[in-house]
């Protein structure tokens, strides 16, 4: 693990999922930004610049899908990976997200021991796909 | 004695003229008696009928031209001959010689006739039909002296008389079959139960069958001769009636199926099939109409009772299929909802549990444990429900790759591994060397697996066996689980896939379950394209769990 600790910016309306989410992060090391709403997420994004989004598919104010497209729109925030957590494995749920770049998933509920070691891969991974 | 021959003189001239006068009566009538043989002969020869006269004892003495003809004798070789030679009759029916009516004159002296249908055979051989008489010669004593046979060819009045009797005797036999026919034909009408009414042309009642009467309560003396509109006090006056028979029949001769609905003072209201047929009697141009009269009334109710019945029963399936898809929607939505907080239950306490804020005493850590444990039960019974509804309403959707069957069974029978050891249960694989890769969904294809073995293991007591059987099929794989469990009571084995089905057994109280294994990993294989059977000799007989994969997938991913 670097020195310099990762950012995370965890979405979730889930307050009980956000908080697990952010305290296995946080134990694990990252630096933790969190949001209930894509907006405000959204906005937190461009603002802090983290290494990593989490995000729920399902946010009060729009879909997960939606709120990554209008991410990946902006400069700043366009190359910022994306890991949705979502329960749904299904193909239709992959199909809503198949055209966002740089995007990957973690099946909820989440493995709450590898967790955040997954979150750590996807950036790794990211950067190396911007490598190639 | 001059005075004697004077007298004897005398007497001699008298006699002399006597005789003179004797000698011309006797020339006179002589003359006349010539002049009426001649009269005679010229009549005799005039007239059409043959005439025969014979002496008194039969022999003939006269015959004229036509009795010539019809005889083939001439009077000259007939004359002395007995009038059976020359006059052979027989009967025309048995051909029998008929008694010659000449002998009974001659010894009754009564004037005969001859039986009817009698022939004369000619001399020639020739035949022919003739009609007699015989009437006897009397002196002026009145004594017979002999008979007057007179007969006429009758052939061609006979042959007449035969073609008429045989046209009577047709007649007679077409009468009696057209009687049979009529009586045939009026059983059958009668047996029908549909009432059938014949019209003539005028549309008036000729016949009706019993059952018409039966039917629309009507008596025979109100009906038939009535015009069809005027029965039952005109009851049947129904305009669609009228334009059956008025216009539609003429042109077309028949009509099928034409539904008329009346009401009938009597019987209330009826609704009728009219079939009619318009017919051609055989004899001259007259027509009748043959008007067959179903009543569909009941038969209407039922259908309607049925029509009705099976929109109710549309509407109730309809219904029902809204029903399960509203509970399944519903389903799905609760195990969204019971999910997302169980989720919470379940992180937190395994991150408790992990002690990764901080350690635990025992009896926290056995606590969280129960908790985490609980959760997770709860979690697998809420996805396997999720998956049976998303099943049963149709939208499991599988997610088709190549799958490594060979791998994947390893990697399953891997994850039962501590169970197994736990129980001390020996668990074997017998995988064929030649056994596919598959086109399936893995996750699924992982759980039916799963769902097996970790039954295998939960149903069999400690030291039993576990085989786990994988071969190639046609076109398909096939995969046997079979264990030393507790087996499956026959009446059971159904039951189990009906969901929630918990074998009551000691076991069943202390090994987890949620009763939806089998029922879902079922639905998981078929909804594959395979097939999914469970067998067991009985309860401790052990179970035997049979699947087929297709090799390729029928469905479309």
């Amino acid at each position: 693990m670097n020195k310099m600790s990762k950012k995370v910016l965890v979405i979730d309306d889930n307050q009980n999922s956000l908080m697990l989410e952010k305290d296995l992060l946080v134990v694990a090391g990252f630096e933790v930004f969190e949001a209930e709403e894509a907006s405000i997420g959204i906005e937190l994004a461009r603002d802090k610049h983290p290494d990593i989004i989490v995000m729920d598919m399902r946010l009060p104010d729009m879909r997960g899908s939606e709120a990554a497209r209008i991410l990946r729109q902006d400069e700043r925030t366009r190359d910022i990976p994306i890991v949705f957590v979502t329960a749904s494995v299904l193909a239709e749920g992959k199909e809503e997200l198949k055209d966002i770049p740089n995007a990957g998933f973690i099946g909820k509920p989440i493995n709450t021991r590898t967790f955040a070691k997954e979150v750590g891969n996807f950036i790794a991974h990211a950067v190396s796909d911007d490598q190639q | 004695m001059k005075n004697t021959h004077d007298i004897v003189s005398l007497e001699t001239q008298r006699l002399l003229e006597v005789q003179e006068k004797v000698n011309k009566q006797l020339l006179q009538t002589n003359t006349a008696l010539q002049v009426s043989e001649e009269k005679l002969a010229v009549t005799l020869n005039s007239i059409g009928d043959g005439v025969i006269a014979t002496d008194a004892e039969g022999r003939v003495t006269l015959m004229n031209p036509v009795a010539e003809q019809l005889t083939g004798w001439v009077q000259t070789g007939a004359k002395g001959r007995p009038i059976d030679d020359i006059f052979r009759i027989i009967n025309e029916n048995n051909r029998k010689p008929s008694t010659i009516p000449v002998k009974q004159t001659l010894v009754h002296g009564t004037i005969q006739g001859l039986a009817n249908h009698t022939i004369l055979i000619s001399r020639e051989g020739a035949e022919y039909c003739i009609a007699d008489s015989c009437a006897p010669i009397r002196d002026r004593d009145g004594q017979v002296v002999g008979a007057v046979l007179v007969f006429r060819d009758v052939t061609e009045a006979r042959n007449i008389e035969i073609g008429m009797e045989k046209a009577r005797q047709e007649l007679a036999a077409t009468k009696l079959s057209a009687d049979a026919a009529r009586e045939y034909a009026e059983s059958i009408i009668n047996t029908v139960r549909e009432p059938l009414i014949v019209l003539d042309q005028d549309l008036r009642v000729v016949s009706v069958s019993r059952s018409f009467y039966e039917v629309f309560k009507v008596k025979p003396g109100e009906t038939v001769g009535q015009l069809i509109y005027d029965l039952g006090n005109k009851q049947w006056d129904i305009p669609q009636l009228r334009e059956l028979l008025e216009t539609i029949l003429p042109r077309k001769t028949t009509f099928d199926n034409y539904e008329v609905e009346q009401d009938f003072a009597g019987i209330g209201r009826r609704i009728m099939l009219l079939n009619a047929r318009q017919i051609q009697r055989a004899s001259g141009k007259e027509r009748v109409i043959l008007l067959a009269i179903e009543d569909i009334t009941e038969r209407k109710e039922i259908e309607a009772g049925l029509g009705k019945a099976h929109e109710e029963l549309t509407a109730l399936a309809t219904e029902l299929k809204r029903v399960a898809l509203v509970k399944s929607e519903f389903l799905a939505n609760m195990s969204h909802e019971l999910r997302t907080p169980l989720n919470s239950i379940n992180g937190f306490s395994e991150v408790l549990s992990n002690e990764t804020f901080g350690p635990l005493n025992d009896k926290q850590k056995s606590y969280v444990n129960n908790v985490l444990t609980s959760g997770k039960h709860l979690l697998l019974l809420i996805n396997q429900i999720l998956d049976m509804s998303k099943v049963e309403a149709g939208k499991m959707r599988l997610s088709l790759s190549t799958v490594s069957t060979k791998s994947l069974l390893h990697e399953i029978s891997m994850l039962v591994a501590d169970m197994v050891e736990k129980k001390r249960l020996h668990l074997s694989l017998e995988i064929a060397k030649d056994l596919p890769n598959i086109e399936a969904d893995e996750l699924k294809v992982k759980e039916i697996i799963y769902n097996l073995l970790s039954n295998a293991v939960k149903f069999t007591p400690e030291g039993g066996m576990i085989v786990m059987q994988a071969k190639r099929g046609h076109a398909e794989i096939e995969i046997v689980v079979r264990d030393t469990g507790i087996g499956i009571a026959p009446e059971n084995i159904e039951k189990i896939f009906e969901g929630f089905f918990r074998v009551d057994t000691p076991y069943s109280r202390v090994t987890e379950g949620t009763g939806l294994g089998l029922p879902l990993s079922k639905k998981l294989v078929e909804l594959h394209g395979g097939n999914f059977s469970i067998e067991s000799a009985g309860l401790d007989k052990g179970t035997l769990v049979r699947f087929t994969l297709p090799i390729m997938s029928r469905k479309e991913a």
